[in-house]
């Protein structure tokens, strides 16, 4: 029938088209991942790996100091609301059309143009007990609740987390408005018509609207956040105060690179991946867009 | 070719008649300062790093401790420490090679997953998603040492490959949102007419797409740029990004920070540059998308 | 420029070579033919890098058939590169390795050089400094490093701010400290200066500066080995009245408040505005340049009875690889490398030449020289380099907000301790490895 010869061709152009994508992920990505894995349970400094065993991740699954790590992660996700929240409100405020909102739209992309490095020495700077957050707090008049972020362990997190919804307000701002150009103004103007005021909009139509997107931001960002951040980390704090933002992508770094034990890196990689996996699989979960049909 | 092809899920509906709505016009304008306002507190918010980026490029070391002063000592450092332009044009080629790459197997998959269902191509997608989520850090290491195995780390093609791979999850999660909006009336309309899937997919969806292709290009070309890992490890010195040459400036105890704020403006200048020129063709496809 | 196109068609050149050297059955050159070796180092652009770089130059001078490329390598990764290019041999001929335990923990890839460069070369090193380069700490057991220079962990004063504040003699011990900075602090200035200028992006200061000093303090160079093993346990008396003292340099106010996240701390002394910093070798150039001959060395005098020791240490320098295809000029350049003519190269850079019997022409590296031989102060290693990678990362990690009163000696120990307990059996044995 024409139906299933359809089908058939639909799934052959299917395979075809899926088959580059596929090849160059496995070749690249999914065959080191099971070397990584190989490794995680020996002991590797380059030249010579002993085999440890599975012993190895019960070893490591009951440092205290993994547990601390994690928690840092945890603490983090803290700040995603934020992440996505405002770069909603700006890409709605950009979408408002008022003029010159192109240049603006411009602008705040730019950010993302600047290297970590530079961001992370901007964070110091703007952090330090000199520096520029103190002397707003001090013009603002709020002198007394001056600072030194950076200083403490659960402050250093703040002010990581604070610089990394900062850097995500770009990416996420361009997502959001590119979904809102998407979507039919007709539909937006019935509901105007309809009587709702501008937030009712917002919220009942606008906002269910952009589910495919918000889900994409939530994904990338959160992605961002565990395993992104590195070089923000490295040059803003170092891991430091203590253990206080050292991340899991951080220890990883650590444990590999910079303490050359590259079986004991290889293992908190792949328990950073597969946290990141049970994380996304939550997060599709929790944002269902409505056109989705079924994955 | 055939005009901007329309999309038959969203016929042009009739704009609503009768008199404008004076309140919404008045509306408009009370919120039109506020917005205005607000647009250009959140820009000095997002510009603030570029001044202390230009800031602190133009002053010599001591005038970098005392925060204080200007000079362009730091340029006449920074080319002389490093080849700045062939690195430039390194990262130049690194980066459009895999971008390229990255578009070509990204926009086919992620076609493939959003309109072509076949038996498994859920499970697919999802592994290649999750992919999304492999740390550079752990499978850096075995790479590199597979890498150098085939030899290809004597040239671009180690550092071009790996990139592509580690940009091409995102890439095709991004292309395959964007094609799921696409109805699938358009592309039944479209075999029925007699093309195959495949030409359906060049001449039909593709062309939609150009928003998503220049956001892919505008994100992955960053992070390309930036990165330091991959590159660090792939590309023999001559062949250098101008990101390893960066991180090359600083010693295990010092490093001079307005020679690294110099470069680092230089380096901020062509993802600014691919920004800008992208921005325009976004703004194409939007309303490309849109017209009616 | 011009010498970057020759590096660059060297290195060309190089990466040809090595790709046919591969296939063919070893390479080697004779004495005739034009022979390339690659050196990579994690100098940056500073002292290190101008001395490593002129070598390299003069070297080639003498050896027309030689060609030399230095590579910069970045210093964040560069021993996990120099490890992961040892797997498929892709490294360089030699490379820029640091001494102490971190050369006994990259040795499966490096050269033992006894037999490679001939003794008598090697005899004319500082014999203190070829030890720590070689297992066990016994030089007869041939090193693996050749130092390029002598560094100190030195405190710098600033000796008009000194006068100005009526402090009329250099402090020995505890107690002196605490009363010329009280003196200093009346009189306006910073007394102690911490910050992380001088260190890699995104690190606090360097605690293990202050902390060799403390064991200085506390402990005889012999005895440091029990620190390695765990005989005598981080969580020790001594160890921790030493921290106690240390911290009182913050309460006291003899330092800056924000000593974690100063970040103009060299500013501050280089302008006279702090009178003491703990530092090292690698920026005496710098402050004598900015403050000419008000600045002068001085012993950090962290010990209740006069501080007796000071930190003399070769702290990197030149390995090859074991795997380098040029061993004959590898050892050549090494070879040159303790030549009185390369000690003068590496004095003026700025630097302490490793080399037996050469002079410095700074003025204050030279008082560093005179503590050693005029004052007989002991010579001590830097602590970070014979104690075991883990715990200088701990140390790192921890011991900066022991001096900033957030958090407690106590923990900061039990945390070193914790970490000494984790370690492998073999990283802690009762001789160095």
């Amino acid at each position: 029938m024409a139906a299933s010869r359809l089908t058939r061709r639909r799934r052959r152009a299917g395979i075809l088209l899926s088959l580059p994508a596929v090849a160059l992920v496995i070749a690249f990505l999914g065959v080191p991942i099971g070397q990584a894995i190989y490794y995680s349970m020996t002991s590797w400094n380059g030249l010579t790996s002993t085999w440890i065993g599975p012993s190895t991740y019960s070893t490591a699954l009951s440092d205290p100091i993994f547990w601390r790590v994690l928690e840092n992660n945890a603490l983090l996700l803290l700040c995603i609301p934020f992440a996505l929240g405002i770069p909603l409100g700006i890409a709605a405020l950009l979408n408002e059309h008022v003029r010159g909102w192109r240049f603006f739209r411009s602008v705040y992309f730019l950010p993302t143009a600047v290297s970590w490095v530079v961001i992370g020495m901007v964070a110091l700077q703007f952090f330090a007990a000199d520096g520029t957050l103190n002397k707003l707090l001090a013009d603002l008049g709020l002198g007394s609740t001056a600072t030194d972020m950076l200083a403490g362990s659960h402050s250093a997190l703040a002010a990581l987390a604070i610089t990394f919804v900062w850097s995500m307000l770009g990416t996420n701002t361009i997502i959001f408005l590119t979904g809102m150009a998407t979507l039919d103004p007709t539909l937006i103007e019935a509901a105007r018509v309809d009587g709702l005021a501008r937030r009712q909009i917002f919220v009942r139509v606008t906002l269910p609207l952009l589910t495919r997107f918000i889900q994409f931001a939530f994904v990338i960002t959160v992605i961002s956040a565990f395993s992104a951040l590195f070089s923000l980390i490295f040059v803003m704090t170092g891991g430091g105060p203590g253990l206080g933002t050292t991340t899991l992508e951080f220890f990883v770094y650590q444990t590999g690179f910079a303490q050359g034990q590259f079986g004991t890196g290889a293992l908190y990689g792949i328990i950073l991946f597969v946290i990141m996996i049970f994380v996304g699989l939550v997060q599709l979960r929790l944002i269902k867009p409505a056109d989705e049909e079924g994955s | 070719m055939a005009a901007a092809p329309v999309d038959p899920a969203r016929p042009a509906r009739p704009a609503p008649t009768g008199p404008p709505l004076p309140s919404a016009r008045s509306r408009q304008r009370l919120t039109t300062g506020p917005v205005f306002l607000l647009m250009v507190v959140v820009a000095l918010v997002m510009l603030y790093p570029f001044y202390y980026l230009l800031n602190n490029a133009f002053r010599n070391q001591t005038q970098y401790d005392q925060q204080h002063g200007h000079s362009v000592a730091g340029w006449t450092q920074l080319f002389q420490n490093l080849p700045v332009g062939s690195e430039l044009l390194n990262s130049t080629i690194v980066c459009a090679a895999a971008i390229v790459i990255i578009l070509v197997v990204s926009t086919s998959s992620g076609f493939a997953f959003a309109k072509l269902r076949y038996r498994g191509s859920g499970t697919v997608f999802l592994l290649v998603v999750a992919a999304l989520m492999v740390p550079l850090q752990s499978i850096i290491i075995p790479e590199y040492v597979n890498m150098a195995k085939f030899n290809l780390v004597s040239s671009y093609t180690g550092a071009v490959l790996v990139y592509a791979a580690l940009g091409t999850p995102f890439a095709t999660f991004l292309m395959a949102t964007y094609y799921r909006g696409i109805s699938d009336e358009l592309i039944e309309a479209a075999v029925m007419d007699g093309l195959s899937y495949e030409r359906t997919f060049l001449q039909i969806a593709l062309p939609l797409s150009l928003p998503a292709i220049a956001t892919i290009t505008v994100l992955q070309f960053i992070q390309i740029w930036d990165d330091l890992l991959v590159g660090l490890l792939f590309l023999p010195t001559n062949d250098r990004t101008i990101t390893v040459g960066l991180a090359a400036l600083s010693s295990g105890r010092t490093t001079s920070i307005p020679v690294l704020m110099a470069g680092s403006l230089i380096s901020a200048v062509p993802a600014i540059g691919v920004y800008l020129i992208f921005q325009r063709h976004l703004v194409k496809g939007l309303t490309l998308g849109m017209g009616k | 420029m011009r010498r970057w196109k020759l590096a660059a068609a060297a290195a060309a050149t190089a990466l040809l070579a090595a790709g046919c050297g591969s296939r063919s059955s070893g390479s080697g050159g004779t004495a005739a033919s034009p022979v390339t070796i690659t050196i990579w180092h994690n100098y940056g652009t500073e002292q290190n890098a101008t001395a490593l770089n002129n070598l390299a130059k003069a070297f080639e001078k003498l050896h027309p058939n030689i060609t030399v490329t230095v590579v910069s390598q970045p210093a964040s990764n560069y021993f996990a590169q120099l490890q992961a290019a040892a797997i498929p041999k892709n490294g360089p001929d030699l490379a820029v390795m640091w001494t102490g335990l971190f050369t006994l923990q990259y040795k499966s890839f490096l050269k033992n050089l006894k037999g490679q460069v001939p003794a008598s070369d090697l005899a004319r090193i500082d014999p203190n400094a070829l030890k720590w380069t070689s297992d066990s700490f016994n030089a007869s057991n041939g090193p693996y490093v050749i130092p390029l220079e002598n560094q100190f962990y030195i405190g710098f004063y600033n000796k008009s701010d000194f006068a100005k504040a009526g402090v009329t003699s250099v402090p020995t011990d505890w107690n002196q400290l605490y009363a010329a900075c009280t003196k200093l602090k009346k009189a306006g200035y910073t007394p102690m200066v911490y910050g992380n200028g001088g260190q890699p992006l995104g690190a606090t200061f360097y605690p293990w500066y202050d902390m060799s000093y403390m064991m200085i303090g506390a402990y005889s160079v012999s005895q440091w080995q029990g620190l390695y093993s765990g005989q005598i346990p981080w969580t020790s008396p001594a160890v921790a009245a030493q921290l106690g003292n240390w911290t009182k340099l913050h309460s006291s106010g003899c330092t800056n408040k924000d000593v974690v996240t100063n970040t103009n701390n060299l500013g501050q002394f280089e302008s006279g505005k702090a009178a003491m910093m703990v530092d090292g070798t690698w920026d005496t150039q710098k402050f004598t340049s900015a403050l000419g001959s008000k600045v002068a060395a001085f012993v950090p005098p962290f010990s209740t009875s006069p501080i007796k020791g000071v930190v003399d240490y070769a702290g990197d320098g030149l390995s090859e690889m074991s795997y380098s295809k040029h061993p004959a000029q590898d050892a050549e350049f090494l070879s040159y490398m303790t030549t009185p003519a390369a000690a003068r190269i590496i004095n003026a850079a700025g630097l302490i030449p490793a080399i037996t019997g050469t002079t410095t022409s700074n003025p204050v590296n030279q008082q560093m020289l005179n503590f050693v031989a005029s004052d007989h102060l002991t010579v001590f290693p830097m602590l970070d380099n014979v104690v075991q990678a883990n715990i200088v990362s701990a140390g790192q990690k921890f011991l900066p907000s022991v001096l900033n009163g957030t958090q407690s000696v106590q923990a900061a120990l039990q945390n070193l301790a914790e970490t000494h307990n984790q370690l492998p059996s073999t990283q802690r044995g009762n001789t160095f490895p």
